[in-house]
C-alpha cells in the first residue's frame, strides 16, 4: 500500500511538472513558431525582376563561361531537371556563371519562386522576367527558340553558344560540355609540309 | 576545321530543336487526317470553317494550356459564329487517350484529334502549348503563334489571335503574323 502510494505520488509529481513544462512550452511557442518562419523567410533565395533590357545584359557572360537556365514552377521537367543544375553549380562554381530565369507569374516573386529555389538549396543567382512582349524576349534568347521551356544555354566566355538544349539537360552532357570549354585547346602543331615549306 | 564541324554541329542542333520543317505564313498547310478522342478519323477540309480554322497545339497537363481554357473556350465560340472553326491537336506522348478525351470534354466544345507520334507537330514544326495556326478558307497560314501577351489574362494588351481574325474577316492586312509566347514543350516520343 505504501509502496503503492509512493509510486502514486511519484507519477502525481511526474504530472505536475509535465503540466508546469507543457505550459510553458506551450506559452513559448508562437514565439518560437514566429522565430523558425522569420529565419526560414529570411533564407529564402533573392529573386529579382527583370525586363527585357536586364535579360539582355544577363546573357553576356562576364569573362567566364554562362550557363542560364529558363524555367517556371509551373513546368514540370524544369522543376525534374533543377537538382541537375544545383549540382552543376555546386561543381563548377567560379569558373562557370550560372543564373536562372523564371518565367513565372510576377506575383509569385516572393512566393513560389524563391519558395522552390530554397527547397532545391540553390544558390544561383535568381530572376523572374516580366515583360509586356515576351516574343521580343524570346527571340532575343534565340530565333529558333518558340518559348517552350525549359531552355538552357552554355555560353562561352566570349559569348558564343557551346550547347544549348530545349528540354531536360543531361547531367553528363552539360559536364562534357563545360569541361570542353575549361580544357585549354591543345597547341595546333604545324603540319610538315607547312613546315618543310616554311623553311625553304 | 574544328570550329567548323562545332558550328555546323550547333546549327544541325538548332534546326533540329526547331523541328526543321515548319510552316510560313502565306503558305497553304496540307489537308491532313487524324483520329478524334473518339476514334472518328477528322480530316482539315471536313472540321474547317467557311473563312477558315485554328489548328491550337493543346495538353490535358499544361497548366498555361489550362489558364488558357477559358479564353480558348470563349475565342472559339465567338469566332465558329464567324466561320472560322477551332480544331484542336494533342501530340503530347506522355497523355493518355482517356486523359485527352477526358480533358477535352470538360474544356472544349471543338473536336481534339491525336497526333499519334506526333508525325503532325513535326511537320510542322509545333512545339509549345499552347499555340495556334490560323488558316484561311484556302487553308494558307494567316497567323502563328501565341493567343495573346498575357498568361494569367488579367492584363491583355495585345490579343493578337482576335486582332488577326477581325482584321482578316474585315478585309485588312494582319498586322501582326506571329508572335512568341511562354508555354509548355510539346512532349514527343523517345523524349527523356
Amino acid at each position: 500500500m505504501f509502496i503503492f502510494s509512493g509510486s502514486l505520488a511519484k507519477a502525481a509529481l511526474l504530472s505536475v511538472f509535465a503540466c508546469l513544462f507543457c505550459q510553458a512550452g506551450m506559452a513559448q511557442a508562437p514565439i518560437a513558431i514566429k522565430n523558425v518562419e522569420k529565419t526560414r523567410a529570411a533564407a529564402l533565395p533573392k529573386v529579382t525582376r527583370v525586363d527585357i533590357d536586364g535579360l539582355k545584359k544577363l546573357l553576356k557572360p562576364s569573362g567566364k563561361p554562362l550557363l542560364i537556365n529558363f524555367w517556371a514552377t509551373w513546368c514540370d521537367p524544369c522543376r525534374e531537371e533543377f537538382p541537375d543544375l544545383v549540382k552543376l553549380d555546386a561543381e563548377y562554381r567560379g569558373k562557370v556563371d550560372f543564373v536562372t530565369v523564371s518565367l513565372d507569374d510576377l506575383e509569385d516573386i516572393n512566393t513560389r519562386v524563391p519558395k522552390f529555389l530554397g527547397e532545391m538549396k540553390s544558390e544561383m543567382p535568381a530572376f523572374l522576367l516580366k515583360t509586356p512582349d515576351e516574343s521580343a524576349a524570346i527571340t532575343m534568347v534565340s530565333k529558333d527558340w518558340s518559348g517552350n521551356l525549359p531552355l538552357t544555354i552554355l555560353f562561352t566566355a566570349t559569348g558564343e553558344t557551346a550547347y544549348f538544349r530545349n528540354g531536360k539537360i543531361r547531367f553528363e552532357v552539360v559536364t562534357a560540355e563545360i569541361a570542353k570549354l575549361l580544357t585549354p585547346a591543345p597547341a595546333v602543331s604545324e603540319p610538315p609540309i607547312l613546315k618543310l615549306l616554311r623553311d625553304k | 576545321m574544328k570550329r567548323a564541324v562545332f558550328l555546323f554541329t550547333l546549327t544541325l542542333a538548332l534546326a533540329l530543336a526547331a523541328n526543321a520543317q515548319s510552316i510560313d505564313i502565306g503558305t497553304a498547310m496540307e489537308n491532313f487526317s487524324m483520329p478524334d478522342v473518339d476514334g472518328k478519323t477528322q480530316t482539315l477540309d471536313g472540321l474547317k470553317g467557311k473563312n477558315g480554322s485554328v489548328v491550337i497545339f493543346l495538353s490535358a497537363q499544361c497548366p498555361v494550356v489550362k489558364g488558357y481554357n477559358d479564353r480558348i473556350g470563349q475565342i472559339a465560340a465567338d469566332y465558329a459564329a464567324k466561320g472560322i472553326n477551332f480544331i484542336g491537336i494533342n501530340s503530347n506522348a506522355t497523355e493518355s487517350l482517356e486523359w485527352v478525351k477526358s480533358n477535352a470534354a470538360e474544356n472544349y466544345k471543338f473536336p481534339v484529334l491525336i497526333d499519334k507520334g506526333n508525325k503532325f507537330a513535326d511537320k510542322i514544326g509545333g512545339t509549345v502549348t499552347p499555340e495556334v495556326y490560323y488558316l484561311n478558307a484556302k487553308n494558307v497560314l494567316q497567323y502563328h503563334g501565341a493567343i495573346d501577351n498575357d498568361r494569367s489574362g488579367k492584363t491583355i494588351s495585345d490579343p493578337y489571335l482576335r486582332t488577326a481574325f477581325d482584321a482578316s474577316l474585315g478585309g485588312k492586312k494582319i498586322e501582326r503574323t506571329s508572335a512568341k509566347a511562354f508555354g509548355c514543350t510539346i512532349k514527343r516520343v523517345g523524349d527523356k
